[in-house]
């Protein structure tokens, strides 16, 4: 039964710059996030892979090492670009957030146990040296397994904090926290959705790393971007059946509004398989010929598209599923002009710094052809 | 009451304690450390310190080590465990200050980039251009305080905020200022601090001599200057809230001698690897550690104990209700809370009609929404504890409970609710602590029966009510105490026998001549 009367009220401070701002905050930063996500869970993936395959296939250690070097940066990206989708969620949707995050109180706080403990493995894997990994893949095994479990708590807290008629129920039978939401129908679907992606994204970042050593070392360039690109295109082809399990597991009120009911959201979900098998044949093609230009630029690109349009379809979901208690225009707006401004202004500053001291070290001008280095400095 | 209460048997306050105190003690070495980084290379550099600047390398390692990982990851876990245990406080801090929040994630993005370009730049860039990363690194870390430190001071301060809500106000509150420089002073002290641990284990004596006496540069000068930064700290905290420190709150009082005792002990022990610096050895610098990190947890103890009952001073009960009615409080304000009662406001009840037979289940659920955020039954801040000591039977806990905001100097907030309510509350303490029965018989010696029923609310002074307006006279003063409603009507309506009445008078007379005594003792020097 519907106990609308827990859903927590409002505070009585306004918002402090309109609705749409932080929307489009929520949703281009959560978009980088799970960019940065992927690249990092995705290379975890495949560097344990390479290594599992290094008695069949020559430089399967090296590849292991590679990435394992940029686990440590790409893990510190995640998190900082994690921090602003979770500061603009609270702004819109705190009473649902807070709210579930207490239900399922204590996994969600391990996050943080596991996410360090995983965080050190990463940094372990990255300094060890050598030709054979040894205890380092063990520990990087650990790591990964811990991200996905942190990837499995984040979709029980947010399945949650979108059906609030679950709420009661959990709480009052365990006020202490240890409530997962495993009764929820596309729990399993939507963690697998975003894990595949990550394995498919990692792929790409074999493809990065192919491109940057594409003239120094053409044969190790070569390897990896058969690795990775067929890493993608497997993962993309699960991809396209988990997604597909995901909308069938969505009450059909909610799966209706991607087949017609919203033309938005039919329009980008057709956006995203379109782009999803789009790049799967591109791909193939890419790794028949050999062009890593295909692989490195098209490629990406169409899948920066696919996931914007995730992300964007992610939001429309949320929303319908939270339309009989968020009423985006019940808030009430007052744009901190003193401030807000600035952060703009701070912002673009530090973009542009952030460009700069990239540049500084080289990173756009080791392989001028790079685009968007993979493992950027952050 | 507006949000579920996230009910953690050990108590939800020591988890937040000790995830931000753990916290700060690395935040803020990312910072002094950060200028730490860039002046010892700087150094090495201009004296060709070769392996000062070795050491340096692998210093920088430890300090992203620290810094970037645990540092980060449990600056994300206050958040976590904020939201989860004060709800309402943080979604009120992220709509006043979301703008503020956001550009300090700006300072942070930049900061970390900057750290770990820093650390992989060691073998790679030019030292001037490395150096420019490290300047990054450390501008970037102080903005990031000038940022955060304008949010945790509103708390404790929110100045004219309250009156006019506009962000500059409550961001450059009372306390801004002199929270930046103490903050900014400790920062120093730990970035030499944390280099003696590395320092300690360097096989070169005469390098780790080098870096001992450097590290103490950094260390006692600033450490030197934090009792009078504290000072004007103090000094612009309003007197009633510093008061609490001051004796009348224990926790308060008790954490800010420990932080002065264990502040002097790390000047002490910091002046000691002086001595013999070249054989420094790493157990020692882990005690020094050890101890600065008492001191600051001291530290930060003081500042939450001093602004209860408030998480947000003059603005949010720590139980997460106003303090007074605001529009668009949803209700969730004391008095509206007591007008309207508990199991009517509250969101997050389960059994809202109270009966005859079940005031000790919806007690506790009073308890749960009202008390837990920061009392547990019997571990943190346990109620067991203050039960066991004071022997109050269910009335007079229901008579208690009626004047919670005036004990300990007002740490706490009012209850709030209705009279039934306050006596399923009262029903649920009581099965936390059964009255022993050898207690049944009230204790009739005169301190006893000050501690188990006036030393809550009234301190040992002379300047304290009891003390200066109860009749001198033991005939007079005893019918005083017959009715205490009518001696001040906000006083509980306690019964005390007559021979109880009679030994608290003596006590209480005792007490003033000791007063006296010491009033004259000291005039008379």
């Amino acid at each position: 039964m519907m106990q609308p009367n827990l859903i927590p009220a409002m505070d009585p401070n306004p918002l402090p710059a309109p609705y749409w701002v932080f929307k489009l905050l929520l949703i281009v930063t959560f978009f980088l996030h799970i960019v940065a996500m992927n690249f990092m869970l995705g290379g975890g993936v495949l560097a344990l892979t390479a290594r599992l395959r290094s008695k069949k296939q020559t430089n399967g250690n090296r590849v292991f090492f590679d990435v394992a070097r940029k686990l440590p940066v790409l893990l510190p990206a995640t998190i900082t670009l994690g921090i602003a989708p979770l500061l603009f969620v609270q702004v819109l949707y705190g009473q649902y957030f807070y709210t579930s995050s207490i239900i399922v109180a204590w996994p969600w706080f391990l996050v943080l146990v596991l996410l360090t403990v995983a965080y050190y493995g990463f940094y372990y894997a990255s300094y060890q040296s050598g030709q054979y990994p040894g205890k380092a893949s063990g520990v990087m095994l650990s790591s990964v397994i811990l991200i996905f479990l942190i990837g499995f708590v984040y979709s029980n807290n947010l399945t949650l904090s979108e059906t609030p008629s679950r709420w009661g129920g959990k709480y009052f039978s365990n006020p202490a926290g240890w409530n997962l939401n495993l009764s929820e129908p596309t729990l399993i679907p939507r963690f697998l959705h975003f894990m595949v992606a990550a394995a498919a994204m990692g792929g790409l970042l074999l493809v990065f790393m192919a491109l940057a050593n594409w003239k120094r070392d053409t044969e190790y360039a070569r390897q990896l971007l058969q690795f990775g690109g067929k890493a993608f295109m497997y993962a993309t082809m699960a991809q396209i059946v988990v997604g597909i399990w995901f909308l069938v597991s969505l009450p059909r009120d909610l799966r209706m509004l991607y087949m017609g009911d919203n033309s938005l959201a039919t329009i980008l979900l057709l956006v995203g398989v379109a782009g999803g098998l789009g790049a799967i044949f591109l791909m193939s093609d890419a790794l028949r010929k050999e062009n890593i230009r295909v692989a490195a630029y098209y490629v990406p690109g169409m899948m920066g598209v696919v996931i914007l349009s995730m992300s964007v379809m992610r939001d429309i979901l949320r929303d319908a599923y939270l339309k009989p208690y968020f009423h985006p225009e019940q808030f009430v707006v007052k744009t901190q002009w003193a401030v807000f401004p600035l952060f703009l202004a701070l912002f673009v500053a530090g973009v542009a710094l952030w460009f700069v001291m990239l540049w500084r070290y080289g990173m756009f001008g080791r392989a001028k052809m790079v685009e968007k280095p993979p493992a950027s400095g952050s | 009451m507006n949000y579920p209460v996230w009910d953690v048997a050990f108590g939800a306050g020591l988890l937040i304690a000790l995830v931000a105190i753990l916290h700060v003690f690395v935040s803020h070495f990312a910072m002094g450390g950060g200028l730490f980084l860039v002046l010892t290379e700087r150094k090495a550099r201009r004296n060709n310190d070769s392996a000062l600047l070795n050491w340096l390398k692998k210093h920088t390692k430890f300090f992203v080590l620290v810094t970037v990982v645990y540092g980060a990851v449990s600056g994300v876990g206050i958040w976590f465990t904020i939201g989860l245990i004060s709800p309402m406080a943080t979604s009120n801090l992220i709509h006043i200050y979301v703008w503020g929040w956001a550009i300090e994630w700006v300072f942070f993005f930049v900061e970390i980039t900057a750290a770990l370009l820093y650390l992989y730049g060691w073998d790679k860039l030019e030292p001037q251009l490395h150096e420019w990363y490290g300047w990054i690194y450390f501008i970037a870390a102080f903005a990031s305080l000038v940022v955060i430190n304008g949010i945790i001071t509103f708390m404790l301060t929110p100045g004219s905020w309250i009156r006019n809500q506009q962000f500059w106000k409550g961001f450059f509150n009372p306390t801004y200022f002199p929270s930046l420089a103490f903050r900014f002073a400790i920062a120093l002290a730990l970035a030499g601090i944390y280099a003696l641990i590395t320092a300690s284990v360097q096989k070169d004596a005469g390098l780790k001599a080098r870096i001992v006496r450097w590290s103490a540069l950094w260390i006692v000068p600033s450490l030197a200057v934090l009792p009078a930064l504290g000072w004007w700290y103090i000094r612009r905290i309003p007197r009633d809230v510093w008061a609490s420190a001051r004796g009348p709150m224990p926790t308060g009082t008790d954490y800010a001698e420990l932080a002065a005792v264990l502040l002097a002990v790390t000047f002490a022990l910091a002046l000691l690897t002086l001595v013999k610096p070249r054989k420094m050895h790493l157990a020692f610098s882990l005690l020094v550690a050890l101890v600065a990190l008492g001191a600051m947890g001291s530290f930060e103890f003081v500042r939450e104990a001093i602004r209860k009952p408030y998480v947000i001073q003059n603005y949010l009960y720590a139980n997460s209700l106003y303090s007074a009615q605001i529009p668009g409080d949803a209700g969730f304000s004391a008095d509206e809370v007591t007008a309207a009662g508990i199991l009517q406001s509250a969101k997050w009840i389960n059994d809202r009609n109270l009966t005859r037979d079940n005031q000790v289940t919806v007690g506790r659920e009073v308890f749960r929404v009202e008390c837990q955020s920061c009392h547990t039954a019997d571990s943190y801040r346990g109620i067991k504890r203050y039960l066991t000591l004071r022997q109050w039977d269910q009335a007079k806990i229901q008579a208690m409970l009626g004047g919670l905001e005036f004990m300990h100097n007002g740490v706490m907030p009012p209850f709030a609710g209705t009279d039934s309510e306050r006596g399923a509350l009262a029903s649920y303490l009581t099965t936390i602590q059964p009255i022993s029965a050898s207690a049944a018989v009230a204790a009739t010696d005169g301190k006893t029966v000050f501690e188990q029923n006036c030393g809550m609310c009234h301190q040992v002074n002379a300047g304290n009510s009891l003390f200066k307006s109860l009749p001198k006279d033991p005939v007079a003063a005893g019918e005083a105490l017959k009715d205490l409603t009518t001696l001040f009507p906000l006083m509980p309506d306690l019964k005390l026998s007559d021979q109880q009445r009679a030994s608290l008078v003596q006590w209480v007379n005792t007490q003033r001549s000791a007063m006296g005594t010491r009033t004259a003792t000291q005039g008379g020097n």
